[in-house]
């Protein structure tokens, strides 16, 4: 593996600053992942669990690539 | 309560559940193939046996985790999201399974051996160059090796399912690994005078 890449180094001291007490983990995203982009796509407002889903998404690249295509799902399929 | 799908079953989880589940798994396969197809629609890597092996994988993991779906999104947009970690967790282990504990180890000894990896520092780069070595002083100070290993695996995209298995623990003690370091590097900044906001700005894409 190399050493970090400059974009790392930002991704590090972003996710540094970002970091809260208390955080969801990916499952706990994932189970609400799915609100989140329904709400999303609807225009409709968002309640403190989902912004917690919104923060988790700020932190996780994994879950983040995942809600995407979710999103893509969803508007294609409606 | 999201509204119905128009077609499906108003309850899936009980139609799911029901000994005669056969024809509810059969309309969740074809939603489920349909739902994949365009989460990997801009994948070249993908093919349509793997596709079919996914859909299975999900419904074995949709019938397995029914507990979970709360309600609160429509039944098929939770399945998929299911689905979709399923394949994306399969596609990603493929591509980084050569990598070893070793090598995560060392990836995480480079975080304090060495100053952080950034762009020389140029006019009004002070700050960002006295943070960055802020943090690596913290990362060297406050964080266990497999800190260090778990952040570099994840700075680097190792896949988390990966970080798990090469530390040899399970995904919910992971997570709170990296949470811990990630605080202890936050708490590191903080009390050198260092606001999350001025963490947030000076490395602002």
């Amino acid at each position: 593996m190399n050493p970090l890449s400059p974009q790392q180094v930002r991704d590090l001291a972003r996710f540094v600053a970002l970091t809260r007490d208390r955080e969801l983990n990916c499952s706990e995203c994932r189970d609400a992942a799915g609100e989140l982009a329904e709400r999303r796509l609807a225009g409709l407002p968002l309640d403190t669990t989902l912004e917690r889903v919104e923060h988790h998404l700020q932190l996780c690249p994994e879950c983040t690539e995942e809600f995407r295509a979710l999103e893509r799902v969803l508007r294609e399929s409606t | 309560m999201p509204p119905p799908e128009p077609g499906l079953p108003l309850d899936w989880p009980e139609s799911l559940r029901a000994a005669d589940n056969g024809a509810a798994i059969v309309v969740l396969r074809t939603h489920l193939a349909v739902r994949l197809r365009v989460a990997l629609s801009d994948r070249t890597d993908v093919s349509e046996a793997q596709i079919e092996d996914f859909v299975q994988e999900s419904i074995l993991r949709v019938l397995s985790q029914l507990d979970r779906y709360a309600g609160r999104s429509r039944f098929l947009t939770w399945a998929t999201s299911v689905a979709i970690n399923v394949a994306f967790t399969e596609l990603r282990k493929k591509r980084w399974q050569d990598v070893s504990l070793d090598a995560l180890v060392e990836a995480g000894r480079h975080l304090t051996e060495e100053p952080l990896a950034e762009e020389a520092p140029s006019g009004g780069d002070e700050e960002r160059t006295r943070l960055l070595e802020s943090l690596r002083e913290a990362i060297a100070l406050h964080l266990t090796e497999r800190q260090r290993a778990a952040i570099a695996g994840e700075l680097q995209g190792l896949p988390f399912d990966q970080v798990v298995s090469l530390l040899g623990t399970n995904r919910n003690a992971a997570y709170k690994l990296l949470h811990d370091a990630r605080l202890a590097l936050r708490r590191h900044l903080i009390a050198g005078g260092t606001s999350a906001e001025t963490i947030r700005t000076v490395f602002a894409p």
